[in-house]
């Protein structure tokens, strides 16, 4: 899956940031009443590929820890990009936009 | 406002270059509009390229002046990279460099779309930030449905209005739900790719050495080849007064097919020495994502509705070609988006027939003779996986072999150069696909 251990010479160490690095440089207002995405798990569960646990920038979706059949979402991370609701094509996304004022508030954009 | 209802002339869904335009002619006018933005500010949740600004001078002639721009491009560069070998075409020109600045800027949106929606509200609109269209409202049945206001998110009450302007960008959820309702649908279902992007601080002077400007100008480098995996996309980097902003486009469904993370790509792009040699020494200040509809022209819906228009990334306004240009072309619909209000206003008269005069117009205009001009595309960019891993590593590589030092003779050493740049390509597919490649550039 990562394109990193194809490459003959790693990123140098000032300039490769691991995504939670990354992350931590962007703005959120985080509504924690409110998750702006969920998944429907019987759509997941049907899912092989589940392209989302990779195509996400801000790795959002996971595997579910407890059972692999299922998706985790991190939706305080969400760059609100479009990527999953493009990606996956089952309509296991339910995507909602976040509530007025809240999500990712960029700095520069 | 009759009977206790909110009702004005037009609401404009979404503050990016499109809404905020629209909202800024219609306002000119005297129009009555509120513009309405779910982030906390326009441009919260906007990721930029380049801003082609021909529409923006039209339309605030002083821009320059007080918007809050990065830096006038005067230098582009298109690079090819292989791994160990690369190759660049850099041009520009004198005229550039001085105003009006070929009217090429870097800008960051959150910075300019906050700009921009305070001229909007200094024309006279008003801009309703943190606030959620979550549908349209209607009425009738059928063929005659029309849209007459729109519904907002923590609010019983719906807000009124005689056209509703759907500025809501790619993402595009209330506008799907629109065009359901009302059909229209595009043929061709849109395509998307995605962009990424890293913002990195940097001292003025760094920039201006490490990219050969003068003072206050700047640099646009593109490239293909390696580092983009044989994905339908490639790099860019643009430079801000302090900073620079590292990306890439790649098609969704060639990373998918790929099995690439995005972040995966970001780092190994930085790790090939001709593009992280420019971040060296500087500090991530941001790290940004957005898709971007780059089906062109077939994957167009219908953009006039009785009561509704359809403007910018929420229509599908992306020159995708090698210019990739999409604010300008937002900015222009926008623009003629307000006029056919206007018009409709003047007859009184909101139907889809009325509000045709806008597709009219567009289609008069650069905007839809660009998507025509180039509406291959999409075909285009399906051979870039068979093309973008071999070509450019094969010009590099001539360029280096014609010039490796040696003491064969030259006769020798250019049929060599030349035998081994077309090794194992298969001709007739070749070009073919170069054939097809073509549509990129029109």
């Amino acid at each position: 899956m990562s394109s990193q251990s194809k490459d003959k010479q790693g990123p140098p160490p000032s300039l490769y940031l691991p995504l939670e690095e990354k992350l931590y440089r962007v703005r959120y207002e985080i509504d924690s009443d409110h998750a702006h995405i969920r998944v429907d798990p019987e759509v997941c569960g049907q899912c092989r590929e589940k392209v989302c646990t990779f195509i996400c920038p801000a790795r959002v979706y996971t595997q579910d820890p407890e059972d692999s059949n299922l998706v985790q979402v991190h939706y305080e991370n969400c760059l609100e990009c479009g990527t999953c609701r493009v990606a996956c094509t089952r309509g296991g996304v339910i995507w909602s936009y976040p509530n007025g004022g809240q999500g990712v508030k960029y700095r520069f954009g | 406002m009759e009977d206790g209802r909110v009702k004005t002339d037009v609401i404009v869904v979404g503050g990016g270059p499109a809404g905020l335009m629209a909202a800024h002619r219609l306002a000119q006018e005297g129009l009555e509009v509120i513009l309405m933005e779910r982030g906390a500010y326009a441009g919260s949740k906007n990721v930029s390229g380049l801003l082609y600004a021909t529409v923006l001078s039209e339309a605030i002639p002083d821009f320059e002046q007080r918007a809050p721009l990065e830096r006038p491009v005067t230098r582009r560069s298109f690079g090819f990279l292989d791994d160990e070998v690369f190759s660049y075409l850099t041009f520009g020109s004198r005229d550039w460099a001085s105003p009006p600045f070929n009217r090429t800027w870097v800008v960051y949106r959150a910075h300019f779309d906050r700009w921009l929606a305070k001229e909007v509200e200094e024309a006279g609109a008003t801009v309703l930030e943190e606030t959620v269209v979550d549908d349209l409202l209607y009425d009738g049945e059928g063929e005659n449905r029309r849209v007459i206001g729109v519904r907002i998110r923590g609010e019983e009450e719906p807000f009124f209005a005689d056209t509703v302007i759907l500025a809501e960008g790619a993402l595009g959820i209330v506008t799907r739900k629109a065009l359901e309702t009302l059909g229209g649908m595009s043929q061709t279902p849109q395509v998307y790719g995605i962009g990424v992007k890293e913002i990195w601080g940097l001292p003025s002077g760094v920039i201006e050495d490490r990219f050969h400007l003068e003072s206050g100008q700047g640099a646009a480098l593109e490239w293909i080849g390696s580092p983009f995996k044989g994905l339908v996309g490639g790099g860019f980097l643009y430079t801000g007064k302090e900073s620079l902003a590292l990306g890439f486009i790649a098609k969704v469904d060639s990373l998918i097919a790929a099995g690439i993370a995005p972040y995966d790509l970001m780092e190994s792009i930085k790790a090939h020495p001709e593009i992280g040699r420019y971040l060296a020494g500087g500090e991530l200040l941001e790290y940004s994502a957005h898709i971007l509809p780059e089906g062109g022209l077939r994957a167009l819906p219908k953009l006039s509705h009785h009561g509704l228009l359809i403007v910018g990334d929420a229509a599908g306004f992306v020159n995708a070609s090698f210019y990739h240009e999409g604010a300008n072309l937002a900015m222009a619909s926008g623009r003629m988006a307000a006029e056919a209000v206007i018009q409709a206003k003047l007859i009184g008269d909101f139907s889809r027939g009325a509000l045709s005069l806008y597709e009219r117009m567009l289609s008069n205009s650069f905007v839809m003779e660009d998507l025509r001009h180039f509406r291959r595309v999409p075909e285009a960019q399906k051979v870039f996986p068979r093309l973008m891993d071999v070509l450019p590593a094969r010009f590099c590589r001539l360029l280096v072999d014609l010039y490796q030092q040696s003491t064969e003779p030259k006769r020798v050493q250019q049929r060599e150069a030349f035998r081994k740049m077309m090794e194992g390509i298969p001709k007739l597919r070749t070009i073919k696909d170069l054939w097809k490649l073509k549509g990129m550039i029109g």
